[in-house]
């Protein structure tokens, strides 16, 4: 397959893609790293005078760790929370296995933007979360959970979890379920068999959904800013504000540029941490 | 169409053809059209609703109109010096003072808007028209708070604890922030004793957010009192929110969001009857009511029960501002309040 696909005739099916990778994110991307250079708003001298505000400015680097952590807190959520049901998925007849497809592709079906909205209704001081808190006598106040990095990463839990799901289930579907009756003809406990025969065969997919998990919530502008506010501080606020609001754009492409390399560091971890468990697992 | 029709020939041409009218350029400027910025949102649909409509049957030109908000007008006209992707602006006053000091307008003549006797003095300049004001002061919930009084109230128990609060992104918050900073011996350039009285009472405040989700906020009572417009006043009220406007003691801010003929324009006679048909009352009247609820710029409006002033000329005694001062500082305050206000 793979000879075939390099070296044969058919690289030419990557054309298009590959044509509008050039067009619309190379260039660009170039476009933002000279932009970078400059160092005032009407881009006229160059001595990268943004990216040693930026680097030198121990906020910054706060602000940097943070999105990272709150992807880290995210992957970790999800994770722990969709394990469990793809295990379910696994072990369901065919007819629940659709239905329970249909649930996790549904949020989906809805606009971010709605989703987000709908978080604040739910954490709000008057929400359904409090109401149930302070009707359950939990607590006397209460809870503040909107603009805090608790409840943004509920938040993002669900707003995310489709990301996660949806390469972990095509991979556990093609899973041979005799391996687990093996497993357990020859002995191994439940557990035994979920860590050494389920887990591991279904890290590729696993692994995936974290990647695309990460990315997508160090970058979700609109949900951090929308349920965190203006108290939490992530890489995409800085963007817009310095892009849209004030129009320093060498400084906006700096944080850019910044979340692109963070990001792209996360995920090559997340690789590296998942190649790492296989050759461990084997 | 039977499958067999459909060769590969058929479709590649097609598709040419297609692909041919998906990038011709734009309707030139033909008589009869002008093509608008508009504010997406509230403002496109209420200029949908009334404007276009009135243009054409007054002067038969169709009204098209291109949805960005200030800053994308102005980097979309910088990036196409000479050959505007749209004829005419329309921005609040930060925006506006970047625009001229880019050179981005046409010069403006006031005399040739028909309507121009029916206006406040100062409604117009050598760059533009005025047509809607907005004015700030404090919105609460009297249901659950004591009416505020000053500016200063909102740092201040009962109100901190409840207060909603958004950064310098906004006209709105820019100059609520400066007030408040005047009160405590700031002033337009100065607001350093905001930021020294927010850090005493930081812990305290209800919520600091996204000037977006700030009318949702308020809905759901994750905060009760804010600082806003009048506009934003009327559309809670209207979606029955107990929310009340209060004008401060210091006085109501007011600001002019303005319209601009954009340099290079080739449609500047249709552009004034644009801006015309804009400021004529029946139009600023349709855009006062619900749930539009703009401030309208036309004296012979009657104004709406809500408004905190009996005449248009009233506003000029309200607090306003010179832009031109504050556009440089706006950077340097907004990355102040970021890490101010961060956790």
């Amino acid at each position: 397959m793979r000879a075939r696909g390099v070296g044969g005739a058919e690289w030419q099916l990557a054309l298009p893609l590959a044509l509008a990778y050039a067009a619309f994110f190379l260039v660009p991307l170039l476009l933002l790293i000279v932009v970078s250079a400059f160092d005032n708003e009407t881009l006229t001298t160059v001595r990268f005078a943004q990216w040693r505000k930026f680097y030198n400015d121990p906020f910054y680097w706060k602000v940097i760790v943070d999105t990272l952590k709150l992807g880290f807190y995210t992957v970790m959520a999800t994770t722990v929370i969709g394990y469990p049901l793809a295990l379910v998925y696994l072990g369901a007849r065919p007819r629940w296995q659709r239905l329970i497809l249909f649930v996790v592709i549904l949020p989906l079906l809805t606009s971010v933007v709605v989703r987000t909205f709908a978080w604040i209704v739910i954490l709000g001081r008057e929400g359904v979360i409090n109401q149930a808190v302070l009707g359950l006598g939990l607590s006397p106040a209460p809870l503040r959970l909107l603009q805090t990095e608790y409840g943004l990463v509920i938040a993002l839990t669900q707003i995310e979890m489709p990301l996660l799901l949806l390469p972990l289930l095509s991979v556990m579907s093609r899973l041979d379920p005799n391996l687990k009756d093996a497993s357990a003809a020859l002995g191994a406990s439940r557990w035994r068999t979920l860590f050494r025969v389920t887990l591991p065969l279904s890290l590729p997919g696993l692994l995936a959904g974290c990647m695309l998990v990460f990315a997508s919530s160090t970058t979700a502008f609109i949900s951090q800013f929308t349920i965190g506010g203006n108290r939490l501080v992530y890489l995409p606020l800085l963007i817009w504000q310095q892009s849209l609001v004030v129009y320093n754009w060498p400084l906006a492409s700096v944080a850019a540029l910044t979340l692109l390399v963070s990001v792209s560091l996360g995920v090559l971890g997340i690789a590296a941490i998942g190649r790492r468990a296989q050759a461990h697992a084997a | 169409m039977t499958h067999r029709s459909i060769t590969r020939r058929r479709f590649l041409g097609g598709a040419a053809a297609l692909c041919g009218v998906a990038t011709m350029p734009g309707r030139a400027h033909a008589r009869g059209s002008v093509t608008a910025a508009m504010y997406p949102g509230t403002w496109e649909d209420a200029y949908r609703a009334h404007v276009a409509p009135a243009l054409k049957k007054a002067h038969d030109i169709e009204l098209e109109m291109t949805p960005l908000f200030a800053v994308d007008q102005i980097a979309k006209a910088q990036a196409s010096r000479g050959a505007p992707p749209f004829d005419a602006f329309v921005l609040d006053p930060g925006p506006r003072v970047t625009a001229i000091e880019r050179g981005l307008f046409e010069k403006f003549d006031p005399k040739r808007l028909g309507n121009l006797a029916r206006l406040p003095s100062g409604s117009t300049d050598d760059w533009g028209v005025t047509v809607a004001a907005q004015v700030v002061g404090i919105a609460y919930n009297p249901k659950k708070l004591p009416r505020p009084k000053a500016w200063t109230d909102l740092l201040k128990d009962p109100w901190v604890s409840r207060l909603g609060m958004t950064g310098f992104q906004t006209t709105y918050g820019t100059v609520s922030i400066i007030e408040i900073a005047k009160q405590y011996g700031g002033s337009e350039t100065n607001v350093e004793p905001f930021f020294v009285e927010i850090r005493k009472v930081l812990p305290k405040v209800a919520a600091i957010g996204a000037p977006a989700s700030m009318p949702s906020l308020f809905q759901q009572g994750q905060c009760d009192i804010t600082y806003t417009n009048t506009q934003t006043v009327a559309t809670l009220a209207g979606r029955g929110v107990d929310v009340e406007f209060v004008k401060p003691e210091s006085g109501a801010v007011a600001f002019f969001t303005t319209m601009h003929i954009a340099k290079g324009s080739q449609a500047v006679d249709n552009v004034y009857k644009y801006f015309d048909t804009v400021v004529s009352a029946p139009v600023q009247g349709a855009l006062m009511q619900p749930p539009n609820n703009m401030v309208p710029v036309n004296r012979e409006v009657k104004l709406a029960a809500g408004l905190p002033m009996a005449s248009l000329d009233e506003m000029s005694k309200f607090v306003r501002h010179d832009w031109s001062k504050i556009n440089p500082l706006r950077a340097s305050w907004i990355e102040r309040f970021n890490k101010e206000v961060s956790k």
